[in-house]
């Protein structure tokens, strides 16, 4: 077996070297606070989305892809996400003096049932919006599966809120889904989101 | 009181110690592991091999543990048949390792999300991106591992640096590996392109904070080559890092996107070539100008 050889070493550290380390510390701390700054800027960013044809202004993040044709006045999607993308959707419908807000929901029972694979409502609630308005929530979870069946890949359990305030005539409904893993964390997107939407 | 003043060695009593030769056996080990991980990528771009997806997931697992059998074959158990060996190597490799598990993946992934922001960057921004996030973050904690196990206290001769630097990378990206495979559950050839990433990027990272405290430690260079070590570690983690993604997705196009893992492979290997041999390098120079400057003082006291 070969050998390197070597001498005694330095025992002690140097001021030059105390120095070198206190910069050091110095320089991750800064580059630390240079990564937190980079992050908020991007997460937080903001786009404005505007519909003067439904009365509605919001803002969503910058990063979310916006959809504005489909059963819905706008979506938008968080299509980084790895399996389930996150989604926000606006949606509006007219609605009798006599309909109630359970009304609607239970209509949203119906269709989605039909469509989402083992759809259950798991609770009703109160919800304040940013006006100091009472809204009624419901939310209710799903299983999520790729929509070509011949790509290989787990389903991943959903979990949604709904979020539904009548004015006007006008039923608004804000639907709100993300992974089951990471609901907790993009409820406060979706808080957030709730604070700039104006109708 | 303590001095401060360095303890400078006397050449007359110099002692003489026997140490493992850290750049073979180092060299050795990637030889390995990137001719192993060669051969998987290999077949699953041409043979396209299929397995039970149990056995994948355990093929898997097992290409996370071969960097750490490796080094232990290679460079842990040889240390006992020395005169005086490295006794902290396996401890940074563990300590690392836990910093990984309690700091350096919940901060990237949890606090800093970079999964759900920077993909999707510019390749410039990217860079950046992972070198003030994942860099910094994954630095800083090898660093501080180094500072506060080894640093100077277990320092003896540069190979010493090297080799410890090279646990720390080791244990952080062992862990890593573990992680990516529990997580994404990859196929194994793919598996094998993510395990060489991290090995890389933590590989290259920790040769960069090894060089800097080197020159700190042994030449008492100026105050601020080790912070610029650190720095340049961080951004050889968000260069690869950053550079790693596009080279894997292949272009899009009607039949969607397919993975491109010889492009990654080819990266990553010229990656690691590259910053071992820019470390090595310099290594040898500053070696080279201490002998240089030793022989001149013995002739100078001699004559």
């Amino acid at each position: 077996m070969e050998f390197e050889t070597g001498r005694t070493p330095a025992i002690q550290i140097t001021p030059r070297q105390r120095w070198s380390i206190a910069i050091t510390y110095f320089l991750l701390v800064a580059g630390f606070a240079l990564g937190v700054n980079q992050r908020e800027s991007t997460l937080n960013l903001a786009s404005d989305y505007s519909n003067l044809e439904a009365g509605i202004s919001a803002k969503y993040p910058a990063r979310w892809l916006l959809e504005e044709t489909g059963s819905f006045i706008f979506r938008v999607r968080d299509m980084a996400h790895r399996g389930f993308n996150t989604v926000i959707e606006v949606s509006a419908a007219p609605v009798g003096r006599d309909t109630s807000e359970r009304n609607i929901f239970d209509l949203l029972t119906l269709r989605r049932s039909q469509v989402l694979t083992d759809y259950a409502v798991l609770g009703y609630d109160n919800y304040l919006l940013a006006d100091d308005t009472l809204a009624v929530s419901m939310s209710y979870s799903f299983v999520a599966r790729d929509s070509s069946p011949f790509l290989e890949g787990v389903s991943s359990i959903v979990n949604g809120l709904d979020i539904l305030t009548i004015r006007r005539g006008q039923a608004l409904v804000v639907s709100f889904r993300a992974d089951a893993d990471i609901y907790q964390r993009e409820l406060e997107t979706l808080r957030w989101f709730i604070q700039h939407l104006e109708f | 009181m303590q001095s401060e003043t360095r303890v400078q060695p006397d050449p007359a009593q110099a002692d003489t110690y026997s140490f493992l030769p850290v750049w073979r056996n180092l060299v050795l080990q990637l030889i390995v592991l990137t001719s192993v991980l060669l051969l998987i990528v290999l077949a699953g771009e041409f043979i396209q091999p299929r397995f039970d997806p149990r056995i994948e997931r355990a093929l898997s697992f097992a290409l996370a543990a071969l960097p750490l059998l490796l080094w232990l074959y290679v460079s842990v158990l040889p240390e006992s048949r020395v005169a005086r060996p490295r006794r902290r190597l396996f401890g940074v490799a563990v300590v690392s390792a836990l910093t990984a598990s309690a700091i350096g993946l919940p901060l990237v992934q949890e606090f800093f999300r970079v999964q759900d922001w920077l993909p999707l960057q510019s390749v410039f921004s990217r860079i950046l991106g992972y070198t003030f996030t994942a860099g910094f973050v994954d630095a800083g904690l090898k660093f501080i591992v180094l500072r506060y196990l080894i640093y100077p206290q277990g320092l003896r001769v540069r190979g010493d640096v090297i080799a410890y630097a090279f646990a720390g990378a080791l244990g952080y990206s062992v862990f890593l590996n573990f992680a990516v495979v529990w997580q994404l559950e990859p196929n194994w050839n793919i598996a094998a392109i993510y395990l060489l990433s991290n090995v890389t990027v933590q590989l290259a990272s920790s040769m960069f904070i090894a060089l800097g405290i080197i020159e700190s430690y042994f030449s008492d260079a100026h105050p601020l080559v080790l912070p610029i070590n650190v720095l340049v570690a961080a951004l050889s983690t968000g260069l690869i890092t950053g550079l790693v993604g596009g080279f894997l997705s292949g272009p899009l196009s009607t039949a969607g996107n397919a993975d491109r893992p010889l492009f990654a492979f080819a990266l990553l290997g010229a990656s690691l070539v590259l910053a071992l041999g820019i470390v090595y390098f310099l290594y040898s120079n500053s070696e080279r100008r201490e002998r240089e400057a030793y022989v001149s003082r013995w002739n100078l006291d001699g004559i």
